[in-house]
């Protein structure tokens, strides 16, 4: 099975992954600590509310004690989750004991917010200067149209008509993964590429964020700033408009990248201008299982291993391009078969047969999405399943054969030590014969050379 | 004295390691690939074979494909 190298983590992960310093610093901002404290699992989040206001240090025993004996797993969980989001500070006291204690900067910014109530750096702008608001609907449509072209562009650059203003070095980081660019030849997309375009796209905009910010410090932007500046921008409301004067010079750079995105809207009146939160923005805190933000879906999967796509989207058809043989194409539907050629293409292209049954299904057409399934089983389990279950009917792997043990002790020592690292394959006990990964042979040899 | 041998180990179902075992069976002396056959499903065959054995099978797979022209 081919690896899946792009994870689509969750912002949250990312800030665990951040130096110590610069988490503290992010902690003095309230709406980061509830944000964080939002991602927590449940039984963590119980925990820093049981401790937010214990100043001394508590035993890891204490903190056992609190659960029953089948919730340790969770406990543990919850524990690693806290220490590595640096909210819990770990120490050893003098009895040479483990204890927790609520990292102060976060302590005080959430007992704060709790107290006080958070309130954001900056208020809507008053409904007589901004006068033409775009309803919801009109604000998630551009906001999707505008992520659309943006993926377009990302993909296949000359299809677009109308180039987005981000920069083509910025282009460039995006498209690090997701294109392979030959010597000569015309960019190709790459194996995650590939399992890009199938994601959802909340999950396509983590990934996307994610490059930029990890590649901020390259373009000498402090990235604790450019994380604190996004997870506020969450807790703004959808459609309201807030001004461009309250934002920082460094944030309004990020801004227009962001709009550009799809991630806020643009507005310019008389008086001033300002940005709109659209969907996107306001999604990033939440995580990623929550799908609530569907779009509507445009594919029908017949029986027949026909699929039409009712859509006008150049992208659609790209996507469906990769796993399916697109026959004909009208202005608002694109017909194609899903054949086994196409799908051998997918897969030598590290698609996964879940990848496509699972993007058919989150794009179903609300014709077919109520139905259960809404994609035909014979085409999901009996055919695309089956399809990939063929190309791995063998699996290889390098290895060393043993024979000629002189005792059973050392056969079966032999075998516990190839065990132990996780490299036994194959034994038989009664011929005395074993084969071990690659990996582990060095460690038998030295096993069997102690023996002598 | 343990005696160890450098090789790849295949692990599949019993169809494909008939075919294997019959691929193995038609190649000359000299190349014959197959050091050990171990049960039903595994096998051990010498290093190197193993892009040899895949393009085989998927060259097997494809003869089998009908494609409807376009």
């Amino acid at each position: 099975m081919p690896e899946v190298r792009i994870i689509a983590k969750n912002f949250m992960d990312m800030v665990a992954s951040m130096q110590a310093m610069k988490l503290d610093k992010l902690y003095e901002n309230g709406f980061i600590c509830e944000a964080i404290l939002r991602s927590l699992p449940p039984l963590a989040k119980k925990y820093v509310i049981q401790m937010l206001h214990i100043d001394v240090p508590v035993a890891a025993k204490l903190l056992e004690e609190w659960v029953l004996p089948d919730g340790v797993s969770k406990h543990r969980v919850a524990i690693d989750r806290l220490v590595q989001l640096r909210v819990f500070l770990e120490a050893v006291d003098r009895k040479n004991e483990k204890t927790y204690k609520v990292n102060p900067t976060f302590q005080r910014s959430l007992q704060k917010l709790l107290v006080q109530g958070g309130t954001l750096p900056r208020e809507s702008m008053p409904s007589n200067i901004t006068v033409r608001l775009p309803t919801l609907e009109n604000l998630e449509a551009y906001a999707l149209e505008q992520w659309e072209c943006f993926l377009l562009q990302l993909i296949s650059p000359s299809q677009v008509e109308k180039p987005l203003n981000i920069s083509s070095s910025l282009m460039k980081v995006f498209q690090r993964r997701i294109l392979s660019h030959r010597d000569k030849e015309a960019p190709k997309l790459t194996e995650s590429g590939f399992q890009f375009l199938l994601m959802d796209t909340n999950a396509q905009l983590w990934y996307i964020i994610r490059e930029y910010i990890s590649n901020s410090e390259e373009r000498g932007v402090d990235a604790a700033e450019l994380i604190s500046f996004m997870l506020e921008l969450s807790f703004h409301v959808i459609g309201e408009a807030y001004s461009i004067n309250t934002l920082t010079d460094f944030q309004r750079n990020i801004i227009n990248d962001l709009a550009d995105l799809g991630l806020v809207k643009l507005q310019q009146g008389r008086k001033g201008s300002w940005f709109i939160p659209t969907k996107l923005a306001t999604n990033l805190s939440m995580s990623l299982s929550d799908s609530s933000s569907r779009k509507q879906g445009f594919v029908v999967v017949e029986t027949n291993f026909r699929v039409y796509a009712y859509s006008t989207s150049k992208l659609h058809c790209e996507i469906l391009r990769l796993f399916s043989r697109v026959e004909y194409q009208l202005p608002n539907l694109i017909v194609g078969a899903i054949t086994k050629e196409s799908l051998y293409n997918a897969f030598e292209n590290g698609i996964t047969a879940d990848q496509i049954v699972s993007f058919l299904q989150q794009n179903a057409h609300p014709r077919v999405a109520e139905r259960v399934p809404s994609v035909p089983e014979n085409v999901t389990d009996q055919q695309i399943r089956l399809w990939e279950a063929d190309l791995n009917r063998v699996e290889m792997t390098e290895a060393h054969y043993y024979d000629e043990f002189p005792s059973r002790d050392v056969f079966e020592g032999a075998c516990d030590c190839a065990r132990e690292w996780n490299g036994l394959l194959w034994e038989d006990s009664k011929k005395m014969h074993m084969v071990v990964k690659t990996e582990a042979h060095h460690h038998v040899r030295e096993f069997l050379r102690r023996q002598k | 004295m343990v005696n160890a041998t450098k090789g790849v180990f295949i692990s599949c179902d019993i169809p494909m390691a008939q075919y294997i075992i019959n691929m193995n069976a038609s190649m000359p002396a000299s190349d014959k690939f197959i050091i050990h056959i171990l049960d039903n499903t595994h096998m051990f065959v010498q290093p190197h074979v193993e892009q040899m054995i895949r393009s085989q099978i998927a060259k097997f797979r494809e003869d089998n494909t009908y494609v409807k022209p376009n």
